[in-house]
């Protein structure tokens, strides 16, 4: 017995559900391209936007992050930028004080292997990476102490590796400021 | 529907596909590399071809207000790598060995003194070239030893550092294997940002421009972490030991003086 069935029929069919799939795929790239579009624009995630190098073997001789630059600087535009450097196994300068409700440009590199600069109850996170220099533009809103691991495995050292940042309100920061050029709460 | 050719632009199905995929590509690429970059507002762009290259990763120096704040004190020039100094010659331990002698009055005619100045024998090439080279520079200031360092060639260092590590290491006579290690030299002190002692001077592992310290005079030792402490001694490069020995107690220096001592 055969049985009566229209050939073009299944072949409708078939197109059919292929288009389907083929539209449900394209909509799944389309909203996971328009996702990193959404967070890069609301910066929800803090991609750096340039590549800077540094020579981790020579910070100490020259450049902005010999020892006496390192710490928090008053700009210009009323800004501060924070330097810093994680190495094995501290971050120098070891306590960092920046204001509270103000931007900052924290600026950051390793002298020797991969470390990572986490702060605290933030979302500030990023690498350290030897050769690069990480830069991320953040805010403190309010004054308090906040811990400072490195979330980055760098050796055996590394369970001691930590540094504490000290949010001060902007009053108090231009006080501990107007004696010194480059700050840190170093004791 | 077999007869038809599957890679080819006359097939409908082909070309739709191709197309689309080309079309995202595209539009991504020109949000990624164009779009994004120009939107962010710390990133200064001039132009598109700054934002692809921005982008794509060519690294770029921004210009910075202000110079960089340049020290009061003197620090080291040394750059310390890992590979430095590990394959001495012969001709260079040979002159250094001539050169020692007038090391030999503190520092022992062996490398090993009981005068509580560092013993020499069998420290890493690395370290000693360092530490001349910064009493020399005026990074590591010591009555003693500055005029000695002052009249020291780039070679002279050199080869006395060679010297130095080809000797073998002697026991001091505070010799004592079954000393306990304090726990800061194994375990550091976590909670105040301490490593391990071990993790950079030799007992785990070894950071290049570490000394090796078993044997080393107790006195030297504490004079030293406690220079450290006080911000008296900042030849160390970026503060890497000035940050761990101004947290240590008097105790915890007290401690390793005494166990590095007794150490072969």
């Amino acid at each position: 017995m055969t049985t009566e069935s229209d050939p073009h029929l299944g072949e409708a069919v078939a197109a059919r559900i292929e288009r389907r799939w083929a539209t449900l795929s394209i909509a799944i790239v389309g909203v996971l391209v328009g996702m990193a579009i959404f967070i890069g624009i609301d910066h929800a995630t803090m991609p750096q936007g340039h590549v800077e190098t540094a020579d981790p073997k020579t910070l100490h001789l020259a450049g902005e992050f010999i020892e006496s630059n390192l710490g928090s600087a008053m700009e210009a535009d009323g800004s501060v930028t924070v330097r810093a450097i994680g190495q094995q196994y501290s971050f120098t300068p070891q306590c960092i004080v920046v204001p509270s409700g103000t931007p900052v440009t924290l600026r950051a590199t390793s002298a020797d292997v991969v470390h990572g600069l986490l702060i605290e109850g933030t979302n500030i996170n990023t690498m350290l990476v030897p050769g690069y220099v990480s830069e991320l533009p953040v805010q403190f809103k309010a004054p308090g102490e906040h811990a400072m691991p490195c979330q980055e495995f760098c050796g055996i050292g590394h369970q001691g590796m930590w540094g504490k940042v000290k949010v001060v309100d902007k009053a108090t920061f231009l006080g501990m400021m107007a004696s010194q050029r480059r700050l840190s709460c170093v004791d | 529907m077999s007869e038809q050719k599957l890679f080819s632009f006359r097939n409908p199905w082909f070309g739709a596909s191709v197309g689309v995929s080309g079309a995202i590509a595209v539009l991504a690429a020109l949000a990624g590399l164009i779009w994004l970059p120009m939107v962010q507002p710390d990133l200064k762009i001039s132009g598109i071809w700054d934002a692809i290259c921005s982008a794509a990763g060519v690294p770029r120096t921004v210009p910075r207000s202000g110079g960089a704040q340049q020290p009061d004190f003197k620090t080291s020039n040394v750059v310390m790598t890992s590979q430095m100094l590990t394959h001495p010659d012969q001709v260079s331990i040979g002159r250094g060995a001539t050169l020692a002698q007038r090391c030999a009055i503190c520092h022992g005619p062996q490398g090993v003194s009981d005068a509580n100045s560092p013993n020499l024998a069998g420290q890493y090439a690395a370290v000693t070239y360092k530490e001349l080279n910064d009493f020399k520079a005026g990074a590591r200031v010591n009555a003693v030893m500055s005029p000695f360092a002052a009249n020291m060639g780039n070679r002279d260092m050199l080869d006395l550092a060679a010297y130095y590590s080809f000797l073998p290491r002697v026991p001091s006579s505070h010799l004592n294997d079954n000393a306990p290690a304090p726990q800061i030299v194994i375990t550091g002190a976590p909670m105040r940002n301490i490593a391990p002692c071990g993790a950079c001077h030799g007992d785990i592992d070894i950071k290049a421009g570490s000394p090796w310290l078993g044997g080393q005079s107790a006195v030297y030792i504490k004079a030293q972490l406690k220079a450290f402490a006080s911000g008296g001694r900042r030849n160390d490069i970026s503060q890497q030991m000035r940050n761990i020995a101004r947290q240590m107690t008097a105790e915890e220096i007290d401690a390793v003086a005494l166990y590095y001592e007794a150490q072969p």
